[in-house]
């Protein structure tokens, strides 16, 4: 064979693909999630519009004051969404507005709210841009505005709406503006936006690819009323689309007043500007980090459907200026269960780590995180396929959080230059109620309360954790003021803040606790909850430098009474905090029970009282070094009780005055010290008898097991998978598996099957 | 007119007398041992400059008004008395938590970001003196839970053996049913009447803030509280000041909702800025009186930038929930907000952008800015107008602080020379460009955030640097017009000679308007009329206690509405005071909607989702003889004065000049009114630097006013 005709060849085949590669292009059956744009979390190239305006205007000022009026104007959304929500995620700060390149990144957002949200919509813009610019059936145009939700292409999950609008000038692209809110309600299985119960995307509500809503700046009617028809809450569905988009045409504004001052050249080269310099100073702040790798994993305790362990596990290795988080030997997805997140949410997860509780300082962009890099395997509950529910994403991203923050502990701790402190995991998981029905005023409503924001904080190296004082996704976020909320929904918290005692995380210094809260239906007929969390028989978070997890926290309940008699005829009876209700039980009469946290929406009688605690934040360092003067001030404001300073912290004081001895507090630390000498082993006869070949036979078990990632367990030792090699994994239903317990019972009693 | 206000700032207290037709200001150090002596030597300066004596002067005047940070500074130093608090059993955590937020409240952006270094700021109510109380009140008033009144004895004599000083009560809805808050306050003055020996101060929540949200109530009650027994005191031992002088009238004290009222009839708490508040308050008179249609008010001094709005039409401004020092309280208090941006205010080098970054952190007053000379090290925004050629140093401050150009320069060089590599003047004029870039943002969000333009806007400029760096924030405004008002050395104070007795009282409901699961619209017309009549009568009530006769009192009422479930609540101001139809109604609708328009933008009302009225609030006051301001509008172009021969000439750089331009330099003494001066010019005065860039003109007018006029292009 010639060369000529070797080359001939390569055309024809060149030809040939480029053929077929239009046809199947032109023949394209759905727009699926774009894995192009799903797995890269880097900065798009550089446009020819960005090196021409980069090489224009190099002026570090002139980009620093441009930055500062773009970060005002994301400000300024920021606030109006605030104000002008309706959903309670809006009110009390789970919210973000955010400026993206022409490119679709995410440049600045605005210095409050949710940061993974704007960490996630930059792959929606982008998917508007590869698909729907050039579209001659959709287009993208001056005045249009886009809506989306499903998670898939590239969000947290799908109870958060985002309205992301084009800035033009002069006919040309510029930017996006995009304003996201946990909006609640979205029309699924159960009323709250994060259906528990969903077994399939089919059942988690609203999916929203990105797609036009607004034309000439106003709200198609036509959409609207598709979309208000197919949520529980047509009047949050509308209110908020307007408010998203009223802000962002307000940040439009605000960009367009820079337009005219500077040019377009000039806002191009301080969006990308500042993404490179941010992109550069992290890379320069992880070359200060020591060479290492870190091991550690968090466990999930239920799907919210079943008890089981689901393990996340994670080694962060740093080299260099690179920093990898690898994933692999966490859990498989679970095929009809909702606990599972795209790779995506995962990213933004961390992300929100860097920016929040790492490196602070830094400006809220996309370039914060795009150095880094992220390994998992396929199908696995970290990095789900498009088929598997998400709904309840929030259980995998927030453990992945906790695990990430775990392993940089340890990275932070060496490391020279710090810009916050050194801290032990934050509490993870949203205690808080969901709830839905028909309100004292005749709406259908279904939200949740804001105590989700109310996570303790972890430990610090050098002082204890702060009480109840954000989610690990945001900042300055609210729990809220009952009396507000009262005048809405027809329950009451009849205990709506105060410390749950003996539930912190000890520690040389201990975590910031979490706090109880005690529900009931009042003026309705119609009204339930659910609960959503992992944590209630293993603690989802883990201790640093020996300091301890949290406690565990389970949902507490008491039916057939009604709590409203009995405050009005014998108010002697109830008692304000869940452990002497559950302890003495006062009610007669009245069933008392506790469950796991991931209870699916049910429906309450007036006066059923349902009861929660938020958790505590970890412990750092050894609890016996703890300050007995702290110990005491603890007993002084009822977070600990005083067995619980002798027991565990051992510290001896007087009953009465609390003074504390002195001497005999060194005697019982002293006498602890040397049992804990008695009671330890050397560590290889301590793994001989502490490490088990093989998941345990009796509990459900999901990941790798040891060192070995490459075999994935799902459900116990009998099932092991290739990592590589994603199989489904199907759950039966809870109700199936208890009507088979129970039909097994009756042929032991009676002998027959029914 | 005769007149006396005062200012007790944490410097200075400054003193405004009207004798009949003569405005006299005078200025003395405030005195914190005894805030009379300050007071005291700051009216005598004015009595001199009258030839009148102290006792006439006070025997002569109709009042005497007081603004003052008293509290503010108590505040800020810890200084207040043990609290014992009673709330709802359950809720015991409340404070404490403070919304998670609490946090973050006062500080600047990156205080709010970093999660791992939040702290909550030292408490005013320790955790172990809050005790929960057995009862329970609904959202409308219903009793759930009947109050234990035994369990109320055993707490209080609780917190009382903890030793409590003052009594502070917040309990669950108390505003729509304050039996509870009552019952306790009944039974505590019963076990401890005031009659004894070291009596404690009962605060009720629902006497000091009317409308709903636990948090926000108690906090109000707890910082009443805590500054009670101190305001009283010094507010006390200077009324009593006045009494020895033979002033016999009821001393005034300035309210930060914009009015004043006799000592007896104010709370600790609405004293708080009433000094910022009396500044704003004499720029809305000084912009009715000149016709200077919107105003932006600006206050720059040493370590920070206070902003007021003042628009046409009477709209006032407030914060419903303002944060007072690192508080959230619920009392409405005319809108100001503060930056972290003085002359104090620390350029650092910004190594991410390679560029400068000025504040939040400020060298104060004590270092000071390294040219003090005081051990300050580090750049300040003063030392870069000092290296610029803006400041004489032999006469900074009327020449009570010297300054050393040298320190600046070391300063900057360290600072920012070296890594930018610039010259130590150009490093210089970006800090001014910076510290101005973040002024004008800042005035940029206030007012866009409310639906203005800043170009519509006069900037008035006081305050020690205020005028020095005006012409810098307006040009990235696109402002054209700057005022330093006059009198501006005690603009405050004027303010405060200002004022109108007025006194806010306000009630949370629940009034839906329009229904829009029902599709009604309101009707119950008695209802609302009623809660309107008992907030105008409350109103009433307390100016006629202080002496002021019926026919006297004027009442403004305002409504705070909101679409849907909003969290906003948008105030329209309602030019009527009864409802009696459904054209009432929708005059109360259209009148939200166009405010709301206005503040989000046309079109984004939103009334398809229903509308409620969740506050009523009713001003009551008394409008009082008012500060004259003579016509101070800058003359037209061909009636202008030349200015006289200058003292002397500086070599000064400006922001997009190149090179240093020989600037001629005016004593402000030296100008009479009519005077126009192209820019670059400086005039100096004892207590600021007007400082006209190029491109700027500057205009005196009557009563020492300053006009900066941007130049036509």
């Amino acid at each position: 064979m010639t060369a000529s005709t070797t080359e001939t060849e390569a055309q024809r085949i060149a030809a040939d693909q480029a053929l077929v590669a239009k046809f199947l292009k032109d023949t394209t059956l759905f727009l699926a999630p774009d894995p192009e744009i799903m797995n890269e979390h880097d900065l798009a190239p550089r446009t020819a519009e960005e090196e021409d305006a980069l090489a224009r205007f190099s002026d570090p000022h002139t980009i620093s004051r441009i930055r500062d009026r773009v970060q005002a104007g994301a400000n300024e959304g920021f606030e109006m969404v605030e104000q002008m929500g309706a959903a309670p995620g809006a009110k009390w700060g789970d919210l973000i507005t955010g400026i993206y390149t022409a490119s679709g990144d995410l440049a600045l957002c605005s210095a409050g709210g949710v940061l993974i949200f704007s960490a996630l919509v930059h792959h929606p813009i982008k998917f508007i841009i590869k698909n729907w610019i050039n579209d001659p059936t959709v287009g993208v145009r001056d005045g249009d505005g886009f809506i989306h939700n499903d998670s898939r292409y590239g969000n947290i999950h799908n109870t958060d709406q985002s309205m992301i609008v084009p800035v033009f000038w002069e006919g040309k692209l510029v930017c996006w503006v995009a304003s996201t809110v946990h909006e609640g309600e979205n029309g699924a299985i159960e009323p709250g936006g994060m259906p528990s119960m969903a077994e399939s995307s089919f059942d988690e509500g609203l999916k929203m690819s990105p797609f036009r809503v607004v034309e000439n700046f106003e709200i198609k009617k036509d959409i609207l009323t598709f979309l208000q028809n197919s949520v529980r809450e047509p009047k949050l569905q509308y209110e908020d689309m307007k408010v998203k988009l009223f802000a962002c045409l307000r940040i439009k504004q605000r960009i367009e007043e820079i337009l005219v001052s500077d040019g377009p050249m000039a806002l191009t080269a301080s969006l990308r500007g500042t993404l490179e310099n941010v992109r550069k100073e992290v890379k320069r702040r992880l070359t200060e980090w020591p060479d290492m790798s870190v091991r550690t994993y968090m466990i999930q305790d239920s799907t919210l459907r079943e008890n089981c362990l689901i393990k996340i596990n994670l080694k962060v290795t740093k080299t260099g200026d690179r920093l990898i988080f690898d994933f692999r030997g966490s859990s498989p997805e679970f095929t009809n269960r909702a606990n599972n997140t795209v790779l995506a949410g995962t990213k933004g997860m961390i992300s929100q780590l860097f920016l929040c509780f790492i490196w602070p300082d830094l400006p809220r962009n996309q370039a914060c995180f795009a150095p880094m890099e992220v390994i998992t395997d396929p199908c696995s509950t970290v990095a789900a396929s498009y088929a598997a529910p998400n709904s309840q994403s929030l259980m995998s991203i927030f453990t992945v959080f906790s695990a990430s923050q775990h392993a940089l502990g340890k990275f932070l701790y060496s490391c020279p230059e710090k810009y916050t402190k050194v801290i032990a995991p934050w509490f993870n998981m949203i205690n808080t109620f969901i709830w839905g029905g028909l309100s004292q005023h005749g709406e259908t409503l279904g939200n949740l309360c804001a105590d989700l924001n109310g996570m303790g904080g972890g430990a610090r190296s050098e002082s204890d954790g702060q009480h109840g004082l954000s989610p690990i996704f945001a900042t300055m976020s609210d729990i809220g003021e009952q009396e507000l909320n009262e005048e809405e929904v027809p329950f009451l918290q009849l205990v709506s803040k105060k410390l749950t005692r003996d539930t912190q995380a000890p520690g040389k210094y201990r975590g910031g606790m979490g706090y109880q809260m005690m529900v009931a239906t009042k003026d309705s007929d119609q009204w339930g909850f659910m609960t959503t969390t992992v944590g209630a028989k293993v603690p989802p978070i883990q201790g640093l430098f020996g300091g301890y997890a949290c406690g565990t926290y389970p949902l507490s309940k008491v039916r057939n009474v009604d709590v409203y008699n009995v405050m009005r005829d014998n108010p002697e009876q109830f008692r304000h905090s869940i452990e002497e209700i559950m302890n003495n039980q006062p009610f007669p009469g009245a069933k008392y029970t506790t469950h796991h946290m991931g209870m699916g929406f049910e429906l309450s009688k007036r006066g059923e009282l349902y009861m929660i605690s938020q958790g505590s934040g970890a412990g750092y360092g050894d609890l016996l070094e703890r300050d007995p003067a702290l110990v005491i001030s603890d007993i002084e404001e009822d977070l600990i009780s005083k067995p619980v300073a002798r027991r565990l912290y051992k510290v001896a004081f007087d009953e009465d005055t609390l003074a504390i001895d002195v001497e005999g507090t060194k005697a019982l630390r002293q006498a602890e010290r040397e049992d804990r000498k008695k009671r330890g082993k050397p560590f290889k006869e301590f793994v001989k008898t502490w490490s088990k070949p093989l998941p345990p036979a009796n509990l459900p078990f999901y990941g790798c097991w040891g060192d070995d990632v490459s075999v994935l367990y799902a459900g116990g030792p009998h099932d092991r998978r290739d990592a590589n090699k994603p199989k489904p994994i199907f759950m039966r239903h809870p109700k199936d598996v208890k009507i088979e317990q129970l039909e097994a019972k009756l042929l032991a009693l009676t002998g027959k099957t029914y | 007119m005769r007149r006396v206000s005062v200012d007790i700032g944490g410097t200075f207290t400054d003193c405004f007398v009207v004798w009949d037709d003569k405005y006299i200001e005078a200025k003395a150090l405030t005195t914190h041992q005894n805030l009379a002596l300050g007071f005291n030597e700051a009216l005598g300066k004015a009595c001199s400059e009258l030839h009148i004596d102290l006792e006439e002067i006070l025997s002569g005047v109709d009042s005497v008004r007081y603004a003052t940070t008293l509290g503010t500074n108590a505040l800020i130093e810890h200084r207040g008395p043990r609290i014992g608090m009673l709330v709802t059993a359950g809720f015991e955590s409340t404070v404490p938590l403070s919304r998670g937020r609490g946090y973050g409240e006062g500080l600047d952006d990156l205080g709010k970001a970093d999660l791992p270094g939040a702290n909550r700021p030292d408490p005013l109510v320790l955790p172990h003196m809050i005790a929960g109380i057995r009862e329970r009140l609904d959202a409308v008033g219903d009793v759930v839970m009947a109050l234990d009144e035994d369990d109320v004895r055993i707490q209080i004599r609780k917190l009382v053996d903890k030793g409590a000083q003052a009594l502070v009560v917040a309990l669950v809805n108390s505003v729509v049913n304050p039996m509870h808050e009552q019952r306790i306050e009944e039974i505590f003055l019963k076990e401890y009447p005031p009659q004894l020996l070291g009596a404690i101060p009962v605060i009720l929540s629902h006497q000091v803030a009317g409308r709903k949200g636990e948090y926000v109530r108690a906090t109000s009650a707890i910082v009443d509280g805590y500054l009670h027994s101190t305001m009283y005191h010094a507010l006390s031992s200077l009324e009593q000041n006045l009494r020895a002088h033979h002033y016999e009238k009821p001393m005034l004290v300035i309210h930060n909702s914009g009015g004043m009222a006799q000592l007896n009839s104010t709370d600790a708490l609405q004293t708080i800025h009433s000094g910022p508040v009396s500044g704003i308050s004499a720029s809305e008179h000084l912009a009715r009186e000149c016709d200077l249609g919107n105003v932006i008010a600006t206050d720059m001094g040493g370590t920070s930038y206070d902003i007021g709005i003042v628009v046409e039409g009477g709209i006032k401004h407030y914060d419903f929930n303002p944060v007072i020092d690192r508080w959230l309280v619920s009392v409405p208090m005319v809108h100001l907000v503060t930056l972290g941006a003085g002359g104090g205010s620390i350029a650092t080098y910004d190594r991410m952008y390679n560029t400068v970054k000025v504040g939040p952190q400020s060298a104060g007053s004590d270092p000071g800015p390294a040219c003090y000379d005081r051990g300050g090290l580090q750049a300040t925004v003063t030392d870069a107008d000092l290296v610029l050629g803006y400041l004489d140093p032999k006469n900074y401050a009327g020449g009570s602080i010297p300054l050393n150009p040298r320190r600046s320069t070391r300063a900057i060089e360290d600072a920012l020379c070296d890594q930018l590599d610039l010259t130590v003047t150009d490093a210089a004029l970006l800090i001014r460009e910076k510290v101005d870039d973040n002024m004008a943002n800042g005035l940029f969000t206030e007012l866009r955030a409310r639906g203005y333009d800043p170009k519509e806007f006069t900037m008035l400029a006081y305050g020690g640097n205020g005028p020095l760096h005006a012409c810098g924030i307006a040009r990235n405004l696109g402002i054209n017009k700057i005022l330093a008002p006059p009198m501006s050395s005690v603009f405050s104070a004027v303010g405060a000679g200002n004022m109108h007795q007025l006194h806010i009282h306000e009630k949370s409901l629940f009034m839906v308007l329009y229904d829009s699961n029902t599709r009604k619209i309101f009707d119950d017309y008695s209802r609302f009329n009623a809660i309107v009549s008992e907030l105008r009568e409350a109103g009433t009530q307390d100016l006629l206690r202080q002496g002021v006769s019926r026919g006297e009192i004027r009442h403004s009422l305002e409504l705070d509405m909101r679409y849907g479930n909003q969290l906003v609540q948008t105030t329209a101001v309602i030019d009527f005071h009864e409802v009696h139809s459904a054209s009432d109604v929708m005059k109360i609708i259209a009148q939200f909607s166009n405010d709301y328009g206005k503040r989000f933008g046309e079109g984004s009302q939103a009334p398809e989702a229903g509308i409620r009225i969740n506050t009523i609030r009713v001003a009551a006051y008394v409008q009082l003889q008012t500060v004259k301001f003579d016509q101070i509008k800058p003359r037209a172009v061909g009636e202008r004065l030349q200015p006289p021969a200058p003292s002397s000439h500086r070599k000064c750089s400006f922001v997009g000049q190149s090179g240093a331009l020989e600037t001629p330099v005016w004593l402000k003494s030296a100008i009479e009114p009519g005077v126009e001066i192209k820019g670059p010019a400086i005039v100096s005065s004892e207590v600021t630097t007007y400082l006209v860039d190029p491109g700027w003109t500057l205009v005196s007018a009557a009563q020492g006013a300053i006009w900066f006029l941007r130049d036509a292009t």
